[in-house]
């Protein structure tokens, strides 16, 4: 460095210094305010840094138009360090610049001050940008702990739900293996989660049936439901299905409702789950209402079989030669006699059937057999009403899956209602035929392969307003009640009973005082097996 | 005696009881009577009947119950029964007796001349 005298090395400092240096003559007014300044002197960066040019000997009101209004704090801090001689140092925003400044303010004599700054617009950006962000981080968080908050609860409540839940409930895997079971399986199988948990399903507990015997794993409801992809339900009710029973740790066994649901993912059966109920009390509940219904039957057949004995016996003569009027009146008594007995068999029927408690126990059965010996039966009222009965069998129907004694019933039912109602010397009809699925059958069409019957009479017919309720529980239509005062009303609705429950359909046709027309359609694929307590009579 | 044939009736009700046995007597059998299983089991084992209308539902000891405890009797083990009831549940029967040989008579779809029938059939006249 050469020697070079103070001035011009001040000088240097003075135009090289990186800050901008302003110094400045503070400007009072009559009350001693700080109002205005003069730049007596300002170094080359002032000029960088504020983008102020010839600023030397300007006022600052004239300088920055506004300035005393956008920064008064200026004029208040510049005319304090003037007056007082103490430093002060701040950062600011002057808006008319739209600059950040950092300033050191001292005052080298009384009423002048110097002001080194630094223009900080980049580094509050910066601040401003990080604070952004920091905020915005926050509200992520924030965010993101409410809604773990809410899958938490959400967890808590299904998992306390299905901790709850009465039912037992069991998760297994594609293979059977368990996943979960919750505290009502835990407590009606006796075993805890933990045991286990991992194990195949099938091992760890067991089921057996009503005499015993342990259920082969094919019959297993999760395994069925795992091997076939579709719900499988056992008993849900006492009285359709077999009946499973859990076997406890403990040996003991319970009977069980169960229905299994298989778990799909993309085409997939990736688990099960299973949910099952104790149903000891329903099945008590069911045992109770038969027991019930047997013993209001066997109550209520007593009497009558006292009544149609007696009488019996007085008509043979047992107790001495009647009159002819005396004959007559005990053949009314017998005849009331018989409508109870055959009222009292259909009520034991319709509670069968309400109960759901009947047997359905399919044989292959050759049907026009039966409709002939069904027409056998009829054959004297058919003879003593001089009706002419015309029987159209197709030749080569198939055996039939059906229960004989149900089937029976329905013919049985139709014959006898198309002979009841149809006057002296009519027309009666009984066809049965082969129809294939899709082919119709009167207004109806075939779901499948199908054996359909048609019972057609040139009776009283139905009127049409009542024949939505022809197959309802002890109807009988206003026309026939005028004629013909027998008749339970409960043929029908057990006919509609039996062929709801055996997978067939009947529908009719009728006007009325022409006739009606019955057709029942029986699937193919046969009745369905059902098993039950009792069987209908 | 003569060679009348004897059947015993076990019946709680009393007028079916006496109808039956007006209506047997007549036709030419000798009849005897019991008012519940118990009765009618002591009845059997003692005068060996020939056949037997048994009633199922009975105060006492009830007719599946009788029929049983029967069975195990060796003189008991083949004497021909009918059951006479009014319940129409074969359900009712107990297992071990399910595949026995009888015949099941509804009440109150028989009449009192066709249980006779019935009776002269399986006693083989």
């Amino acid at each position: 460095m050469t020697s070079q005298t103070p001035e011009t090395f001040y000088k240097s400092i003075f135009e090289n210094m990186t800050d901008g240096l302003a110094y400045c003559q503070m400007i009072f007014d009559a009350q001693k305010n700080p109002v205005d300044w003069i730049y007596i002197k300002v170094n080359k960066n002032f000029e960088k840094l504020t983008g102020l040019k010839n600023a030397k000997g300007k006022k600052v009101s004239k300088l920055i138009p506004g300035i005393s209004a956008s920064n008064p704090e200026l004029f208040k801090i510049y005319g304090q360090v003037s007056l007082t001689g103490k430093p002060e140092r701040f950062e600011t925003y002057v808006a008319p610049l739209s600059r950040w400044f950092l300033v050191s303010v001292f005052s080298p004599q009384k009423n002048f001050f110097v002001a080194l700054f630094q223009n900080i617009t980049d580094r509050k950006q910066i601040e401003k940008n990080l604070e952004d962000a920091r905020i915005a981080a926050v509200n992520v968080l924030d965010d993101l702990f409410v809604e773990k908050s809410k899958v938490e609860t959400a967890k808590a409540k299904e998992e306390a739900i299905l901790m709850s839940i009465g039912d037992g409930l069991i998760t297994t895997d594609e293979k059977g293996n368990t996943i979960f079971i919750n505290k009502a399986a835990e407590k009606l199988l006796g075993i805890k989660n933990e045991e286990i948990s991992g194990k195949s399903f099938f091992e760890s507990t067991t089921i057996e049936n009503e005499e015993g015997v342990a259920v082969p794993l094919e019959k297993r409801p999760i395994h069925m439901a795992l091997a076939t992809g579709t719900t499988t339900t056992t008993t849900t009710t006492t009285t359709t299905g077999p009946t499973y029973y859990y076997v406890r740790k403990d040996k003991t066994k319970f009977p069980a409702a169960i229905t299994v649901t298989p778990v799909i993912l993309s085409g997939k059966v990736i688990g099960a789950i299973g949910v099952f109920h104790d149903i000891t009390k329903e099945r008590e509940i069911d045992h109770a209402k038969s027991e019930f219904v047997s013993l209001a039957s066997h109550q209520l057949r007593t009497p009558l079989t006292a009544i149609g004995w007696y009488v019996e016996m007085l008509q043979s003569g047992d107790a001495g030669v009647l009159n002819d009027k005396q004959n007559k009146y005990l053949s009314e008594i017998y005849t009331g006699n018989k409508r109870m007995v055959e009222l009292v068999n259909a009520l034991l029927n319709v509670s069968r059937i309400e109960l759901g408690t009947f047997v359905v126990e399919p044989e292959p059965t050759d049907v026009v057999l039966l409709a002939r010996s069904v027409v056998d039966e009829q054959k004297s009222q058919i003879e003593a009403k001089k009706l002419k009965l015309s029987e159209k069998y197709a030749k080569d129907l198939p055996l039939f899956n059906a229960d004989p004694k149900l089937l029976r019933m329905v013919f049985q039912n139709l014959l006898s209602n198309a002979v009841k109602y149809t006057p002296k010397g009519g027309a009666i009809e009984f066809a049965l035929w082969m129809v294939k699925g899709g082919e119709s059958v009167d207004v109806q069409k075939a779901d499948e392969d199908s054996i359909a019957v048609k019972v057609t009479d040139a009776g009283y017919g139905i009127p049409k307003k009542q024949q939505n309720q022809i197959f309802t529980k002890f109807f009988r239509a206003d026309n026939v009640r005028k004629k013909d005062t027998e008749g339970t009303g409960l043929g029908l609705y057990i006919v509609k009973a039996i062929v709801d429950h055996s997978g067939s359909k009947i529908w009719f046709e009728s006007v009325e005082n022409k006739g009606a027309i019955f057709y029942v359609t029986l699937p193919l694929s046969g009745m369905k097996k059902k098993e039950g307590a009792k069987a209908l009579i | 005696m003569e060679n009348k044939k004897t059947i015993l009736i076990i019946e709680d009700e009393r007028s079916l009881r006496e109808a039956l046995r007006d209506k047997l007597t007549r036709e030419g059998f000798s009849t005897l009577e019991a008012k519940n299983g118990e009765e009618g089991l002591d009845v059997a084992l003692r005068e060996h009947p020939e056949l037997i209308l048994l009633d199922i539902v009975m105060p006492v000891m009830d007719g599946m119950t009788m029929l049983k405890q029967l069975r195990e009797n060796a003189w008991g083990k083949n004497v021909k029964i009918i059951i006479l009831t009014n319940l129409s549940d074969i359900e009712k029967i107990a297992d071990s007796v399910k595949n026995e040989v009888y015949d099941y008579l509804v009440k109150t779809d028989w009449k009192l001349e066709d249980v006779v029938t019935k009776v002269r059939e399986r006693l083989g006249e």
